[in-house]
């Protein structure tokens, strides 16, 4: 076949990806501020710097010139791999190119390849809502969370005074909390934190997931339905038993 | 200042243009000025349902669009003084109505209106939300089953999140329950959801529960509200409605199951 022939006389092929990327959004251009932040995260969570691609996000910054070498330096000290930056003028395109790293626009100037005119629920979601103390970094929602509603905590727990019903979606990094009948989507541990764990005081929940380990409402077993439970990863399987 | 309902549910064909319509005469039969105005454009009915079809000269959209004034565009109803009717245009569609444009019409109805009642089109989108977005209150109109409750609560999240009162941080829009199409036979052999099951899903407090009933059929097909019919338990039922819309406290009734008598089981007497 004609097609299998050209597969072999090519080298490679491009393909368009997405891939996941951290970005690091650089609020201060000093090279020392950095590293004394990240030599404090690398103690707390040493296993996130290990070679991690990274693209620093200048946009942020309002300054025209950077130190860009001694940032990338600061970088790879700490096992992060700047792989390319994002925003700034001209200049940081240029000295971006000398060192090797690709450059993208500031996200404003890209063109918008997704609009989502359809109907943002996020939006609608943000309401009523205070944010935790800034000691636990978690979200304390009170009322009810309605169908095509979201409500998320992207740090630490999330917690619902009320009912989350059906068609709605709670998320939060750590653990979620639910004071009232889960009808709708719990996930906890959306960046990965296998020990978080969904607590609610009726169960009836359309999706549960820890750490992208989920189960459906078909999955769980049915006496737990309309009991207060909690769900847990034990052994890479979600547990769920009744509390109290 | 006039008092500006909306009377919306997400879903279609759960009554709300029949609701609008029965609680803008109610509304009136009380006293009070009131306007109901459609916001379906493009699927007109409230004009059908308040038996003013073959009046229709200009609507909403010919005022939005400064074709022509309120006041011509206004229907005055046959039956009840100070109830008007704004009829919605069945040639355009919906993307005809501006937020400027109702807010400007909304604002001189305000001046002469004691009530404006707005009948939302169902759906979430551009019709069903400019029709709530100036709103004091709202009826979330639910039948008992579940697809009804669940698009009830998406409306009440919109209602929250997507009006002006929401966007500007003022007190938020009162919203209230009304059932409609309950049947307590049904319920009791659990075709239906009950009542408490409704009310604890949404969480609003309940304005009032209109039973299933021949009546609203026929008088959709008359084209005279329900409300007018006051031998009915439909008519009744919105009667009882208004008059808490109004803040009195009126108990709840149409919500058990009648025992039927010797003589109905025998010859299964209709109910009317």
């Amino acid at each position: 076949m004609s097609l299998n022939v050209d597969r072999a006389s090519t080298a490679f092929t491009f393909k368009g990806g997405m891939l996941p990327m951290t970005v690091m959004e650089l609020t201060s251009a000093d090279p020392e501020r950095v590293r004394a932040q990240l030599s404090s995260k690398l103690s707390q969570s040493p296993a996130f710097f290990q070679h991690t691609p990274v693209v620093l996000s200048v946009e942020k910054l309002d300054e025209p010139h950077l130190a860009l070498e001694r940032l990338c330096a600061v970088c790879r000290a700490h096992k992060l791999l700047p792989v390319a930056v994002r925003g700034g003028g001209d200049s940081i395109k240029q000295s971006a190119w000398a060192l090797g790293l690709g450059w993208f626009p500031t996200q404003e100037n890209r063109p918008q390849a997704v609009n989502s005119s359809s109907d943002d629920a996020t939006a609608e979601a943000v309401l009523n809502e205070a944010p935790l103390s800034a000691a636990s970094g978690g979200r304390i929602y009170r009322g009810t969370v309605r169908s095509g509603q979201q409500v998320s905590a992207s740090e630490g727990d999330l917690v619902v005074i009320g009912a989350v019903n059906a068609g709605a979606e709670i998320l939060a990094a750590g653990s979620v909390h639910v004071y009232g009948p889960l009808r709708g989507r719990a996930l906890a541990g959306i960046h990965g934190d296998r020990e978080a764990g969904i607590f609610c005081h009726e169960l009836h929940g359309e999706l549960l997931s820890v750490a992208g380990n989920y189960k459906r409402l078909e999955d769980i077993d049915p006496t737990l339905l309309g009991r207060a439970v909690q769900v847990r990863l034990l052994e890479d399987q979600l547990n769920i038993e009744t509390l109290g | 200042m006039a008092k500006i309902i909306v009377v919306t549910s997400g879903k279609g064909g759960v009554g709300k243009t029949t609701s609008a319509a029965a609680i803008a005469t109610g509304l009136a039969l009380r006293g009070n000025k009131t306007v109901v105005i459609d916001f379906d454009v493009g699927l007109r009915n409230l004009d059908l349902i308040m038996g003013c079809e073959r009046r229709v000269v200009y609507d909403l959209i010919n005022v939005i669009q400064g074709e022509a004034g309120l006041n011509q565009a206004m229907i005055r109803d046959k039956r009840v003084d100070n109830l008007h009717i704004l009829p919605a245009s069945q040639t355009r569609d919906k993307d005809a109505l501006t937020e400027e444009g109702v807010e400007r019409v909304l604002g001189s109805l305000s001046e002469e209106f004691d009530y404006i009642i707005c009948d939302s089109p169902a759906g979430i989108e551009r019709g069903a939300q400019l029709a709530m977005h100036f709103a004091d209150e709202a009826v979330v109109v639910t039948n008992p089953e579940v697809s009804s409750v669940r698009d009830s609560d998406r409306i009440l999240g919109l209602l929250s999140s997507k009006t002006r009162r929401a966007e500007k941080n003022q007190e938020p829009i009162k919203e209230h329950l009304l059932i409609t199409r309950y049947d307590p036979m049904r319920v009791d052999s659990g075709d239906m959801l009950n009542l408490q099951d409704i009310q604890e899903i949404l969480a609003i407090n309940l304005i009032g529960l209109i039973p299933e009933s021949e009546a609203v059929l026929r008088a959709s097909n008359q084209g005279v509200p329900v409300t007018h019919d006051q031998q009915s338990d439909a008519g009744q039922a919105y009667v009882d409605t208004v008059s808490r819309l109004l803040g009195e406290d009126v108990p709840l009734r149409f919500h058990e199951a009648q025992k039927k008598g010797f003589l109905s089981r025998m010859f299964g007497g209709g109910r009317r």
